[in-house]
């Protein structure tokens, strides 16, 4: 996940929000009250145990619906890398009740309507979703139930979609940025499953048959797998109505579902990568492991991201950007289920050496750890992210996309509780963080090298790779 | 990766939301600037974003990179404070302030808490009005900016978009972009004397447009807006293109770029329509028939049926100032290129020839009508849409009668349209990435 995105995500405690009164929990038969944060209701639908968020939102007549799963590309091993992208794309391609040749597809329902929707797939979770006129929101609940259990599934669509994916693929392919992104969580990783790309190797995208896509669907697309989310233009309790309506009949899983039980291996020394091929200018990109998201430590690790990359006054900024080595750095704090990445960018700019960007950037690392960070730095990061959650609750859709990632991460109250730990940050946790985390022994470097190619024959394709949130 | 953007194009083409816009929005004059202030019920937060007309087509005969290089250096600086300084003031509060330069436009977008409003105007006034232009800020720009066009020669979309607007405008149209190896020499020639003086000239409160949106007291910012822009005068630069035919550019053309394993594709013309045109929403319309959304044809038939591509949309656009363009964009693998172009022009051919069904035209105006009303359901939509119809001259109530505008559009309007506007074989296409049929010799 981008730092830029993560500044968008914790909520609730900030001056400036939209007002949210934190409502008494609606009383409906069939669901069980688990506990309100931030105005976010939770509860649990007694017949299969989903779980639902509510939060009423009159402030347009919209509403959201998302339904996260509890299943993303860190639930594939070998020869099924993407299948979790793949089966979303496959969910879009009808059910019994719900098809194309009927004009009862969810395609031809929510574009008619004018809703946004779409599905995106990351490493730890896969989510469906549509903002439309409230008034259309009972249509949505009943195509999106329905495909929880009852998708066709059939190989006659996988193949015309197995290459559309691999046509996604192919264009983050011409993206070196991306390349050398999946070259560092290759390298980083040995063991967990983050080492493989969310959107699969190619072999895997074209050569997964439609029965182990079928396994997955029936491991993981269960209510008790899964949350909804409702925010918009609608009462607890109505909301709650269709849901139970729509998602009451569905029997809860046959079986456990399987958990990930892989931890990465201690990294014990530096790993480097280097991609090459053809290109304008380089990149250099430095990535430390992190913890998980729900770690106490990541408040102090975004305020640290923002401290070294974040606009003018930020350190790295200073050092390469404002000394015209690069044209921009940015910084990437992972913020997933499982301990992740912390990557700082710095795109070169012309006439610039690798080796003379990357030992700025860990030189300014060391200084930080060495020194620490002034309060003023803390203050203004600090600021920086409260502001930045205010904006990202404008409307029923920023919030619940950003409520689904903290879902993901295993627990959704941190979303109305992170604005708190983030205020509470110190330059004293800042250094202590950089300390703990940002070790070379737990690094792991990445050049990409821009070549020119010789008049000729086309290059060969290049290696395959991906990570990074994708959408359908 | 995300392809949603292509897809839902539905701020671009939506306009007015639920009850009135045009009763929520103030409307003013404040030392001479056009002031437009929306209250919602959104808490704190404002969204702001403004315009004048001072983009790349104001170059004229003068330095093409000149335009560009102002708007960079916009917040690189003021005589009284250094970018460094106004950078903490803006993150000390976490408001957000940025200039982006286009063919028309300069224009600018940010968003902070009611509290900061004051502040944040104060800056925005003094960054448009007494940029420092210093020597040593303006040798880092125009570094980075080299940087940044040199980059952008990686990418596919680009050096297909550059292409097709070489193609189809002729230099002095906003909408054409410069050969990149021309703007690069243009950007290294300027000077500092050469972006003063365009600045001077070009800046100024008298087309200066500022839109603001959120929850803000609108007494308080006309005080606010009249306090920091008090005194400033210039500007007015009248937006006027002649009609220009299009150049007589290659039909066909192909970029040969090395290790692209997506080639990105561009099919279109030169449409001679602006939006204010009476054509302009019903070629829209067509236009999103063919290829807005997953249902669209292009979609339905070229990506889910034949699984030829990722993304396949077609749109008109670019036309707020002047007449604008009408294209099909896509992306191929190499080795499906060739299927890919020829089902692309199949579809396009059946749509010109048979024009589209009374049931298309119904469900699309659903569509358009439903997604404006999701579009405008936020600051950033609301502010957005009261910028852009007030820049193609229209009055504000034109955003609470644009549902009515696309309820009244009839089936023969959208079919003649295609026919009067566009003519498939006369269509320029760029092919851009490691096509399969060109030699690397024969780059462009």
């Amino acid at each position: 996940m981008k730092l830029r995105l993560l500044f968008g995500l914790a909520l609730l405690s900030v001056p400036g929000l939209r007002a949210v009164a934190a409502p008494a929990p609606a009383k409906m038969d069939g669901f069980t009250f688990v506990k309100t944060a931030g105005g976010i209701a939770e509860y649990t639908l007694d017949a299969n145990g989903l779980q639902v968020l509510v939060l009423p939102d009159h402030s347009a007549p919209v509403a959201t619906f998302m339904v996260t799963y509890r299943v993303g590309s860190r639930n594939e091993g070998l020869g099924v890398t993407g299948a979790t992208h793949l089966l979303e794309h496959l969910m879009f391609k009808g059910s019994p009740a719900h098809n194309r040749a009927d004009g009862t597809s969810i395609d031809q329902l929510l574009e008619r309507v004018g809703a946004q929707y779409n599905a995106t797939t990351w490493l730890d979770r896969t989510n469906y979703f549509a903002n439309l006129g409230k008034e259309h929101l009972e249509a949505y609940i009943a195509i999106e139930a329905d495909r929880m259990r009852n998708l066709w599934l059939r190989d006659s669509d996988r193949r015309p979609e197995m290459t559309v994916v691999r046509n996604e693929f192919e264009i983050g392919e011409n993206n070196p940025i991306n390349a050398l992104e999946k070259e560092i969580y290759a390298a980083a990783y040995a063991g967990h499953p983050y080492h493989h790309p969310t959107i699969g190797w190619r072999s895997d995208i074209e050569n997964v048959p439609i029965e182990k896509l079928r396994e997955f669907y029936d491991t993981y697309y269960w209510p008790d797998n899964a949350t909804v989310t409702i925010i918009g233009d609608i009462e607890t309790a109505d909301a709650l109505a269709l849901v139970k309506k729509y998602y009451g009949a569905i029997p809860r899983s046959p079986h456990p579902i399987p958990q990930v039980y892989t931890v990465e291996p201690s990294q014990s020394g530096p790993r480097r990568v280097t991609v090459q091929r053809a290109g304008q200018l380089g990149v250099v990109a430095v990535a430390h492991k992190t913890p998980a998201a729900l770690d106490p430590d990541t408040a102090a690790l975004q305020v640290l991201g923002s401290i070294l990359t974040s606009g003018k006054n930020s350190r790295l900024y200073r050092a390469l950007t404002d000394k015209n080595l690069t044209t921009s750095v940015s910084a990437d704090i992972g913020f997933f289920h499982d301990p992740s990445l912390a990557i700082i960018y710095a795109s070169l700019a012309p006439d610039a050496k690798h080796a003379d960007v990357e030992k700025i950037t860990l030189d300014e690392i060391e200084r930080l750890k060495r020194v620490g960070v002034t309060t003023a730095e803390v203050s203004s990061a600090v600021n920086q992210m409260l502001a930045s959650s205010a904006y990202a609750r404008d409307g029923a859709f920023a919030i619940a996309s950003n409520l689904n990632e903290y879902i993901s991460a295993g627990d959704w109250t941190l979303y109305t509780t992170l604005d708190d730990a983030i205020r509470k940050v110190t330059p004293e946790d800042v250094k202590r963080v950089a300390n703990t985390y940002f070790v070379a022994d737990h690094s792991t470097t990445g050049w990409f090298v821009p070549i020119l190619p010789p008049e000729g024959a086309p290059l060969p394709p290049p290696p395959s790779t991906a990570t990074g949130p994708i959408s359908r | 990766m995300n392809i949603s953007r292509i897809l839902l194009p539905f701020v671009a083409l939506a306009a007015a939301l639920h009850a009135g816009i045009a009763d929520n929005a103030v409307r003013t004059r404040i030392a001479g600037i056009d002031l437009i202030a929306c209250k919602t019920g959104v808490k704190d937060v404002v969204t702001f974003c403004g315009s004048l007309p001072a983009g790349d087509s104001f170059a004229g005969s003068g330095n093409l990179a000149v335009p560009t290089l102002v708007g960079a250096m916009l917040d690189q600086g003021t005589t009284t404070e250094d970018k460094f300084a106004i950078a903490q003031k803006l993150d000390s509060v976490g408001a957000e302030l940025e200039f982006a330069v286009g063919g028309t436009l300069v224009e600018f977008s940010g968003k902070c808490l009611r509290k900061d409003l004051p502040m944040v105007i104060g800056l925005l006034a003094e960054e448009l009005r007494s940029p420092a232009f210093s020597e040593e800020e303006f040798t880092k720009v125009k570094q980075q900016l080299a940087g940044q066009l040199q980059r952008a020669l990686e990418s596919t979309n680009y050096r297909a978009g550059q292409a097709f607007s070489e193609a189809i405008y002729q230099p002095g149209s906003p909408n054409y972009t410069p050969p990149t190896e021309a703007f690069l020499a243009a950007v290294k020639s300027a000077t500092v004397t050469d972006l003063r003086a365009f600045h001077a000239k070009t800046y100024g409160p008298n087309t200066l447009t500022i839109v603001a949106v959120g929850d803000l007291d609108v007494a308080v910012l006309r005080a606010e807006v009249a306090k920091a822009f008090a005194g400033w005068t210039g500007g007015g630069a009248k937006i006027s293109y002649p009609k220009a035919a299009p150049p007589d550019a290659e039909r066909d053309q192909s970029i040969f770029m090395p290790e692209k394993p997506s080639v990105t594709v561009i099919l279109g013309q030169a449409s001679g329509l602006k939006y204010t045109d009476p054509d302009a929403i019903p070629l829209r319309i067509a236009t999103a028939i063919l290829g807005s959304g997953f249902t669209g044809r292009l979609m339905a038939t070229v990506r889910d049926k034949e699984g030829l591509t990722y993304g396949i949309g077609s749109r008109v656009g670019n036309d707020s100032f002047t007449e604008g363009d009408w294209r099909i964009s896509a992306s191929f693998a190499p080795a499906l290129l060739e299927k890919g172009l020829f089902s692309t022009r199949r579809e396009l051919k059946k749509w010109y020839d048979d024009g589209v069904t009374s049931a298309e035209l119904e469900r699309t105006k659903t569509n358009l009508t439903g997604s404006y009303k999701v579009g405008l359901a936020t600051t950033d939509g609301i502010a957005g849409m009261i910028l852009v119809t007030v820049n193609r001259g229209f009055a504000l109530t034109w955003l609470d009668e644009y549902p009515q505008k696309i309820d009244a559009v009839t089936l023969d309007q959208v079919n003649a349209a295609i026919k009067k506007h566009l003519n498939p074989d006369n269509m320029v296409l760029i092919q851009a990435g490691t096509i399969p049929a060109v030699a690397p010799a024969a780059k462009k």
